[in-house]
């Protein structure tokens, strides 16, 4: 058992006289004393903002965000009504690109998951099925699945990534959910998205196994 | 010793050595594609050129050449001297080498490299090989520039089957024959040839035949960039994620000395491949042990059986106390059965609690079938310690299974202790004669007869999951190194045996595998003979150091 051996500071010495400074009662003016005035005066700053405000949106004269976070004094914005615009290179949530046929550009080669310094990444590799025009030449993620809730945004996938087949180009931010499992992005929830502009054209073409100009498959192309 | 030096350093050869192989040897690594230790010579590669200086006195043999002078913007005459494959190039006493110390070399092999990724792929997010290729790595080393030849490269066949197990793509090959030379010298199944020239060769497979022969995963294996790839282990993993022990194939008595490659995230095993040994394996192992890694996780008993059901293992040493209450003093009714397919460490411990506690003279052998041998690797005995069990056992002789079947049969037996779960006879059979025993405990990393027909069955680790010592039908003890994590309630054999020991009321002592190793090798020493001298000579082997080539 443990004894108690000294009073603790925040009680008060037993039978010890209350000892302190008195401090002064400020001076109560009639103007400080009566409430209405400062109601009054308060109400104008509100109805002046109000007014302000809604000149300011019927005429669309909303400062620009950006440039509103340089002057002085605290500003604040209504998000998600209003957002600060990102920079054209903002990371958002990941997509997964596609081909012009619709499957996926990834080819399983788990050099996103090895770069990524949170391991959020996770790849099964799986070779597509007799019959399709793709096998034997490529791979293709079975399984594809990134935890955004461990994701950091550095965007090292995007830049381990030989085939630009992971961008962070959706202009989507990290959306709140109340629930783990909804962070945890699979492919098709990651091939469904689109760059912010819309567009699933890739930056870099190239012949891909399969399609009409992927020259000299077999040894009937053979004509060099 | 005669010597030669390279880059400055002196270094001996024997005769006959080539430059490249009196440097492999010393540990001096010339970069090379084509030449591999155990095949003949092709020097198709060029990746291997050095700089041969003349006999003192003597002028070095040059080569008039052009070189791109970037002032005058024109090219100009200048002079090179000629350089020599190390692969191809013996040795003569006292010549000096120049290999990495020689601007004309570093050139040269910089150009090489070019000139091999002219036409390839590039294909390295795809490719098996990314992570081991030596097109990468020698990109790294010895060119780093980009290529400059901007036109659309060859294409050639893709994804070309060339047999069950094996994937060619011919896009990816550099030519360097080391599949075809295998097939020929080694296996001495020539299927494979080169067809075409310049930047449209590639390999093909003899018409009307298949790459089929009993080594095939080891064109593979030899084969130092992506081209062939295996089936089996195609796409399944990177191999930058996995880790390798170093294991003895359990595929056969040869005991070809491996390396285990597996994933130790989700404690998977993905390949075996071969582990350099001169006096095993050489660089080679066969189908069947290469694919034999897959036993690790297969078929495996995971948790104790009592009467067929699962049960914890404290149930189950219960359960085997039980059983064997009834033999009392009685030893000539208990048999041991020993297992060729566990570990020597395994064996001794049953061996211990045998001789020592249970008092039984009457010791058996289990193990898998004969099956198919040949003269280049292949055992006819596919379990990987009857040596070490007959050597253990020594002057107790084990009799095979068939015996103990008549005996039983006979009524000598009512109780038998045994390790591992494969039996060499017909199963039917075995399970009818086995079933009159009053009491069967059976000790196994996988599921087999003997656990069919155990009353009690303990999980052992397999090979993968424990450290463990297998003597090879020369006689050579290798140890082989843990891989995996156990899976269930799987813990090593010697480890069991110690727990039934003490659950029957003997004093087992081992407490940890050194105490099993110390005890093993303190008895073998006093044994003397071939098996301490084999001992000594395979922990030679076993920590001779591995050069991959
Ligand atoms: S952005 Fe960074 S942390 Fe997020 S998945 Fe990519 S590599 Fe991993
Ligand atoms: S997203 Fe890119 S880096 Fe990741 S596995 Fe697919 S191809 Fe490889
Ligand atoms: S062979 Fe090597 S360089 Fe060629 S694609 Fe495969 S990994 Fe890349
Ligand atoms: S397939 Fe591989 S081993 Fe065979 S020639 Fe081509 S690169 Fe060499
Ligand atoms: S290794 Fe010498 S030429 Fe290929």
């Amino acid at each position: 058992m443990i004894k108690r051996t000294a009073q603790t500071t925040w009680t008060k010495p037993a039978g010890g006289p209350v000892t302190g400074k008195p401090i002064a009662r400020p001076n109560r003016t009639a103007e400080v004393q009566a409430y209405f005035p400062e109601f009054v005066r308060g109400l104008a700053v509100s109805m002046r903002h109000f007014f302000k405000n809604t000149k300011e949106m019927m005429l669309g004269q909303k400062p620009d965000p950006v440039l509103e976070s340089l002057e002085e004094g605290v500003t604040t914005i209504c998000y998600p009504e209003e957002r600060r615009p990102y920079p054209e290179r903002f990371r958002g949530i990941h997509r997964l690109t596609l081909r012009d046929d619709g499957s996926p550009r990834c080819v399983a080669c788990l050099c996103c998951s090895t770069a990524c310094p949170a391991q959020c990444i996770s790849i099964e590799a799986a070779e597509y099925p007799p019959g399709d025009s793709k096998r034997g030449y490529e791979r293709y993620p079975k399984t594809f699945v990134i935890d955004e809730l461990r994701c950091i945004f550095c965007g090292f996938c995007v830049e381990a990534c030989p085939c630009d087949a992971i961008r962070m180009d959706t202009g989507i931010h990290a959306v709140p959910y109340d629930s783990r499992d909804q962070f945890i992005y699979r492919k098709d929830l990651l091939m469904e998205f689109s760059g912010r502009d819309g567009s699933r054209k890739s930056a870099n073409p190239r012949h891909e196994p399969g399609d009409p100009t992927h020259p000299g498959l077999s040894r009937d192309h053979m004509e060099h | 010793m005669a010597t030669i030096k390279i880059d400055g350093r002196e270094i001996p050869f024997e005769q006959g050595d080539t430059i490249i192989r009196a440097a492999h040897r010393a540990g001096i690594d010339i970069p090379h594609y084509c030449w591999h230790p155990g095949l003949s010579v092709a020097a198709n590669c060029r990746m291997c050129l050095v700089e041969v200086l003349p006999p003192p006195g003597r002028p070095a043999m040059q080569l008039d050449i052009l070189r791109w002078d970037a002032k005058k913007g024109d090219y100009v005459p200048a002079r090179k001297p000629k350089l020599v494959p190390a692969c191809q190039q013996g040795c003569t006493p006292g010549m000096e080498v120049l290999s990495s110390t020689s601007e004309h070399v570093e050139e040269a092999r910089s150009a090489v490299q070019e000139l091999l990724l002219l036409n390839h792929p590039v294909d390295c997010p795809i490719c098996d090989q990314a992570g081991e290729c030596r097109l990468q790595d020698y990109w790294l080393e010895h060119q780093r520039t980009g290529k400059r030849m901007q036109q659309e490269v060859v294409h050639k066949p893709k994804a070309v089957v060339f047999g069950p197990t094996i994937v060619y793509d011919a896009e990816r090959c550099i030519i360097c024959t080391r599949c075809v030379r295998f097939c020929e010298e080694v296996v001495q199944d020539p299927v494979l040839s080169v067809r075409e020239r310049g930047n449209l060769n590639e390999i093909v497979v003899s018409p009307g035949k298949q790459l089929d022969h009993d080594y095939t995963l080891m064109t593979e294996h030899v084969c130092p960039v992506g081209a062939l790839t295996s089936v089996d282990f195609r796409f399944k993993a990177r191999v930058w994620f996995l880790r390798s022990a170093r294991t003895v194939c359990q595929g056969c008595a040869t005991g070809c000395n491996a390396y285990l490659d597996y994933d130790p995230r989700n404690n998977t095993p993905y390949r075996h491949r071969p582990r350099d040994n001169e006096h095993v394996n050489k660089y080679w192992m066969c189908d069947e042990g290469m694919l034999s890694y897959k036993r690790a996780v297969e078929n495996r008993l995971t948790s104790a059986l009592v009467g067929g059901e699962d049960a914890t293992i404290e149930d189950a040493l219960d359960a085997v106390k039980e059983q064997l209450a009834g033999f009392g003093d009685d030893a000539s009714r208990v048999a041991i059965v020993l297992s060729a397919q566990h570990s020597n460490e395994d064996n001794y411990a049953l061996l211990t609690l045998t001789r020592t506690f249970v008092g039984a003279k009457n010791l058996y052998v289990s193990g898998r079938p004969l099956g198919r041998g040949d003269k280049i690797l292949m055992s006819e005995d596919k379990n990987p310690n009857t040596r070490g069990v007959m050597q253990l056992a020594g002057s107790m002789a084990p009799k095979p299974i068939a015996a103990l079947l008549d005996a039983v049969k006979a009524g000598k037996y009512s109780f038998v202790i045994a390790l591992g779960s494969e039996l060499e006879v017909d199963e039917k059979e075995a399970l009818g004669v086995l079933s009159k025993l009053k009491g069967l405990v059976t000790i196994a990393s996988h599921d087999g007869p003997l656990v069919r027909a155990a009353h009690v069955a303990l999980p052992a680790a397999a090979w993968a999951e424990t450290d463990g010592t297998y003597v090879n039908r020369q006689g050579l003890a290798q140890r082989s190194e843990p891989a995996l994590r156990p899976r269930g309630d799987a813990t090593p054999g010697w480890d069991l045996v110690t727990r039934v020991g003490k659950k029957l009321g003997y004093a087992m002592t081992f407490k940890s595998l050194s105490d099993v190793r110390r005890a093993l090798s303190a008895e073998t020493r006093t044994d003397g003979g071939a098996n301490g001298a084999a001992r000594t000579d395979a922990d030679r082997a076993a920590t001779k150091p591995e050069v991959s080539a």
